[in-house]
């Protein structure tokens, strides 16, 4: 049997709000297989974000259990972080350092001497086409260059799962077709990948399989083109529907409560 | 954790020096408040005719309060919460270094970044007549205790910002320590003061220290005012750090 690379069993968060107790994640089920790219869909407060920070040891799980590359995350939380990259909603970078400076803190804090910390930082400056601006400030990168470097910073210790939670909210068209390539190159390279978005068109295009979550649940989960198909055949459909149809079924929303989340971003 | 903490810490001294407008006010209020005070009130305090100033000048006396308002400046908290904020904090909680690393990498350097300026201060100082009666050592055990106060009292103001993880209450909480250090035996020695704000004085952590950093400037080695002021550093360092473990570790 082979170890699946992102597992979830049951797993659930609660945590006190400004308005009483909130049950934000409850009973999520998943199961990646690696060199998969799974998509992980949901309206805004679905609990995409907390199952992500769940997963990456960011936050605790209240009950349930999760591993990531065989690791139990919250038993072993070190062990687990050296399986995953993370890059969050917000590319979390410091302004003040240039991106070489920032790749290189990155990897001398996974244990790499600096010689190799200088040397895997020129490697993925390369990857991620920054090699012009490496060596100057992050806070004067345009809002692309900052998600590709984040992605870099993410790659540092060649994680087994990389972690993208909502990687081309707020950019450009251009900027959101070039970190497309870099997640497809990603994981042509062997990397799987859990990527959270808002896009419907982005988990289309790049996802094997994906689960919608509404709620704290996971309410539908398969390849894009079953879940298409189940929907054309469950309401008898003459045309091939679109994952937007998909989702919004799934959620029970409207468009037009739909278009309104993704305004909200 | 040492070797990690280092590496942060070698970071945010570099940020210190590519935003050296953020060390300004650390230098710029604590002189302007010497100068200020020194000169309303040494004429009160003529130096050969007051007992307290050992034959130096008021400047002597003042110094040790602008040294320790200049330790109560530093940025290591706003940058944190500005790394919580920007989600940098996150990046750094996700790699498999020790949690306590962020907080004690920052300490390391203010502990510089605070050596640094109080030994620009006194350097500025010596021209003007104020002797280190101490000498040589008591010059570096004086900035060991400054800067030692420096990361007491950043380790406080992090603690805030993991707390509320808000630029404006990190803010705000640094103006409620602020008057502690003027609860102390500023303007004149703690048996001169009035009964109210001598015991005011004497239950403010602050006055040790504050007598410490006097007693190397105006008498020399005095184990009693060194005792006492090593012991609250300690003290509070040891609260400061619990807290900040509990703190760090339980962050979710």
């Amino acid at each position: 049997m082979t170890t699946a690379a992102v597992e979830a069993i049951d797993i659930h968060k609660r945590y006190r709000g400004r308005d009483g107790e909130v049950h934000a994640v409850r009973g999520v089920n998943l199961s990646v297989s690696a060199g998969e790219v799974f998509g992980f869909l949901g309206p805004n407060g679905a609990g995409k974000s907390t199952t992500v920070r769940m997963l990456t040891t960011l936050m605790t799980l209240t009950a349930g259990s999760a591993r990531v590359g065989g690791v139990d995350v919250a038993t072993d939380a070190h062990a687990a972080r050296r399986k995953i990259g993370v890059a969050l909603q917000e590319a979390g970078l410091d302004p003040r350092q240039t991106g070489r400076e920032l790749l290189v803190l990155q990897a001398r804090l996974f244990g790499m001497s600096k010689h190799d910390a200088l040397a895997r930082a020129v490697e993925l400056i390369e990857l991620v086409e920054l090699t012009d601006a490496a060596d100057r400030r992050i806070k004067g990168y345009s809002g692309g260059m900052k998600r590709r470097l984040d992605l870099a910073s993410a790659l540092v210790h060649r994680p087994e799962v990389l972690f993208l939670d909502e990687p081309t909210t707020g950019l450009d068209p251009a900027s959101r077709l070039t970190v497309w390539d870099e997640v497809r190159r990603i994981n042509e390279l062997g990397t799987t990948v859990f990527l959270t978005t808002q896009y419907l068109e982005e988990a289309d295009a790049l996802c094997n399989r994906l689960a919608i979550i509404d709620a704290g649940q996971i309410v539908r989960e398969g390849a894009p083109a079953a879940l298409k198909a189940e929907l054309k055949m469950r309401l008898g459909l003459d045309a091939d529907p679109t994952l937007d149809e998909v989702f919004l079924d799934a959620t029970g929303r409207t468009r037009s409560r739909v278009a309104g989340d993704v305004q909200e971003v | 954790m040492f070797k990690d903490s280092l590496t942060l810490g070698g970071r945010s001294i570099r940020e210190a020096l590519r935003t050296p407008d953020s060390l300004v006010p650390s230098i710029f209020i604590p002189v302007f408040f010497l100068v200020v005070n020194v000169g309303q009130t040494a004429r009160i305090f003529p130096a050969g005719e007051t007992g307290f100033l050992k034959g130096q000048n008021y400047a002597a006396f003042q110094l040790p309060a602008s040294l320790l308002l200049s330790a109560s400046f530093g940025a290591a908290a706003l940058y944190l919460v500005e790394e919580i904020e920007g989600g940098y904090f996150d990046k750094l909680r996700a790699t498999p270094i020790a949690r306590m690393s962020i907080v004690i990498g920052r300490l390391w350097a203010e502990f510089v970044k605070t050596g640094v300026l109080a030994a620009a201060m006194l350097l500025i100082s010596l021209p003007f007549g104020i002797r280190i009666e101490s000498g040589p050592l008591g010059f570096l055990l004086l900035l060991v205790v400054v800067s030692l106060w420096g990361v007491v009292f950043s380790g406080f103001m992090q603690l805030v910002a993991l707390k509320t993880r808000s630029a404006a209450a990190t803010q705000g909480a640094s103006m409620v320590f602020f008057p502690l250090l003027f609860v102390t035996p500023n303007f004149v020695p703690r048996n001169l003061l009035t009964r109210p704000m001598e015991i005011a004085a004497s239950i403010n952590p602050v006055t040790y220290v504050m007598e410490a950093t006097r007693s190397l400037i105006l008498d020399g080695f005095d184990a009693t005012a060194l005792g006492r002021g090593f012991a609250v550093i300690a003290v509070t360092m040891a609260l400061m750090l619990a807290l900040s473990v509990r703190m760090i570790n339980n962050y979710d």
